[in-house]
């Protein structure tokens, strides 16, 4: 079963920012958007690309292929043409660090 | 292992010069192999910015978690030792009646393609050095050369160095630089003019956990020549990462014929990167099946080049995938010349969250006229997650062809299972039907019943039970 993982300190990440890390095998994109901070996978579900090269609007993160939007909190699919969710990952906040589990698969 | 030798870890400068210090090579080898590291060096590693890797994420691959199989070149030992004598009399044992192709020494993993068939010699391989090499003594006599790159390419220097490297050029990538600086073992197929091997010739490659293999297969037909080569890789342990980085030329010379077979049967854990391409003569004849079944990535360039008129090329696929595995294979069937045939055919079934890239091109240069060129991508998608990307292309520069492509992705039809289920069968056994069957059509091109068979055996026994 996955575990927290430290993946950088919080001011590795300017507000608003975004940066890609490996944890347990996988790509997560961790955001910082209005004080908290939030994990989705790098991958769009459209067609596996990776969204960490995005553009990130407001709690939106925009695919730089094709232009399907996501929600960095839930990873919910927001428009075409992507149509399922990306995972999303817990993250929690000790001190300076961020720390992130990915979702069971 | 005999003649086991000092490592550094990784790729550096200095365990390439440690590596070619145990090679002692003919200089025009060890100039070439310079060559190319300086390549690998410059060279960036591929990113998902370029097209062909749009599609494959080796972000999580490490280089530095391997290392170059260091060990000393078979054409050096002239000094004598105990590794010269026993790899010696490996290399140089003959046949003197058909072998059954088995290979359970040394706990190599069981050869899936030579069930039941004679064969005209055989080569086996573990992490990048060949351990055994036998032919026919007929053959030998005839002037066939069959067995390690290393030790051939030393002995035989005259007659192998125009065709190595001739056909895959190794500045096209870093792993093809890689691959021209490092490789190590490997395979050669020589047949002289005229002479035809009615019997297959078999090549097993195994890795060891974390191994290395960096072997390059050079395969040359001269004129008139005929044969047959089944070459397969596969895991001593069936999860162990591993890395293969390999090449494949292949020259089918005037009226040659060549059936080739290619099954990459790696472990879950093995990253494949691996550059392949034919050049195929005048009136000349290469049918060339793959199978893809193992790895935990592979990404490969299958390229046919008819460079004489009235070539004719014949390309089997046959993929299956599970787990989270990602197979992308990029084909090219080059027209060079008038009058040539080409016909590819792959098939693929996928399981659970793996993916299936398959991006193939016909391109048809402007004195090719009387072109007839085909490509076909099917695919089996068994599970929600899996997933498949065709992309046919087709650049055509004369204006006397005829070229054409397909591509499908389905679903197994529940009506068909439904039907299956009705006479007596589980919804496993029915599923395990409808992927044979799916596959029927690339199995019903390959002539050869152990390759049939092997596949659809491999293939039904990963088929798993879906709602």
């Amino acid at each position: 079963m996955a575990d927290f993982v430290r993946v950088c300190k919080t001011s590795d990440i300017p507000d608003p920012g975004m940066a890609t890390f490996e944890v347990d095998d996988r790509f997560v994109v961790v955001f910082h958007m209005d004080g908290g901070f939030y994990a989705i996978e790098d991958a769009c579900t459209h067609d596996g690309g990776p969204l960490g090269n995005g553009i990130l609007d407001g709690f939106q993160i925009i695919c730089p292929r094709h232009g399907a939007h996501f929600d960095i909190r839930t990873g919910q699919a927001l428009t075409m043409p992507a149509v399922r969710g990306t995972p999303a990952h817990e993250v929690k906040i000790e001190g300076d660090d961020v720390w992130v589990k990915v979702q069971e698969e | 292992m005999p003649g086991t030798a000092t490592t550094h870890h990784g790729f550096s400068q200095e365990s390439f010069q440690s590596f070619l210090a145990n090679r002692r090579e003919p200089a025009w080898l060890l100039a070439q192999r310079r060559e190319a590291w300086a390549a690998f060096e410059e060279l960036p590693f591929p990113d998902r910015t370029l097209e062909e890797w749009m599609r494959t994420d080796i972000r999580g691959f490490r280089l530095d978690q391997f290392s170059l199989p260091n060990l000393p070149s078979p054409a050096g030992r002239g000094a004598g030792g105990e590794g010269e004598g026993r790899r010696q009399d490996a290399l140089t044992l003959t046949l003197s009646r058909p072998t059954s192709g088995r290979c359970p020494e040394r706990g190599l993993p069981p050869a899936l393609l030579t069930q039941g068939v004679e064969l005209s010699g055989r080569a086996v391989s573990a992490d990048s050095q060949i351990d055994e090499a036998c032919l026919d003594p007929e053959l030998a006599e005839q002037g066939v050369l069959f067995g390690s790159l290393d030790h051939l390419v030393a002995e035989h220097g005259d007659r192998l160095q125009p065709y190595l490297f001739s056909a895959v050029n190794y500045r096209v990538d870093k792993f093809a630089a890689l691959h021209a600086a490092c490789w190590s073992g490997g395979l050669v197929l020589y047949v002289p003019r005229g002479v035809v091997i009615e019997r297959p010739l078999h090549m097993l490659s195994a890795l060891s956990p974390g191994g290395v293999d960096l072997s390059h297969a050079l395969i040359v037909l001269e004129e008139g020549a005929e044969a047959a080569l089944l070459a397969e890789t596969a895991s001593r342990d069936a999860a162990a990462a591993g890395l293969h980085c390999g090449a494949i030329e292949i020259h089918v010379g005037l009226r040659a014929r060549l059936r080739y077979v290619n099954l990459q049967n790696w472990g879950t854990g093995v990253w494949h990167f691996a550059h392949q391409r034919a050049l195929v003569d005048k009136d000349a004849s290469l049918q060339w099946t793959i199978g893809a079944l193992g790895s935990r990535l592979a990404k490969v360039n299958q390229h046919v080049a008819l460079v004489g008129p009235g070539a004719n090329v014949e390309v089997n696929g046959v993929m299956f995938t599970e787990g989270k595995q990602h197979l992308s294979y990029h084909t090219l069937q080059h027209h060079q010349a008038p009058h040539c045939t080409s016909d590819l055919l792959y098939k693929g079934a996928l399981q659970d969250k793996s993916r299936l890239v398959w991006r193939g091109m016909i391109k048809v240069d402007r004195d090719a006229q009387q072109t007839d060129g085909y490509q076909r991508d099917d695919n089996l998608i068994l599970s929600e997650d899996a997933r498949a990307d065709s992309i046919p292309g087709l650049e055509i520069e004369a204006d006397d062809v005829k070229c054409s492509h397909g591509a499908t992705a389905g679903r197994v039809d529940d009506e068909q299972v439904f039907y299956t289920c009705c006479r007596g069968l589980t919804r496993r056994e029915a599923v395990r039907m409808i992927v044979t069957g799916f596959f029927q059509q690339v199995f019903d091109r390959i002539p050869i019943a152990s390759v049939r068979h092997a596949l659809g055996a491999a293939i039904g026994r990963r088929v798993r039970e879906y709602d």
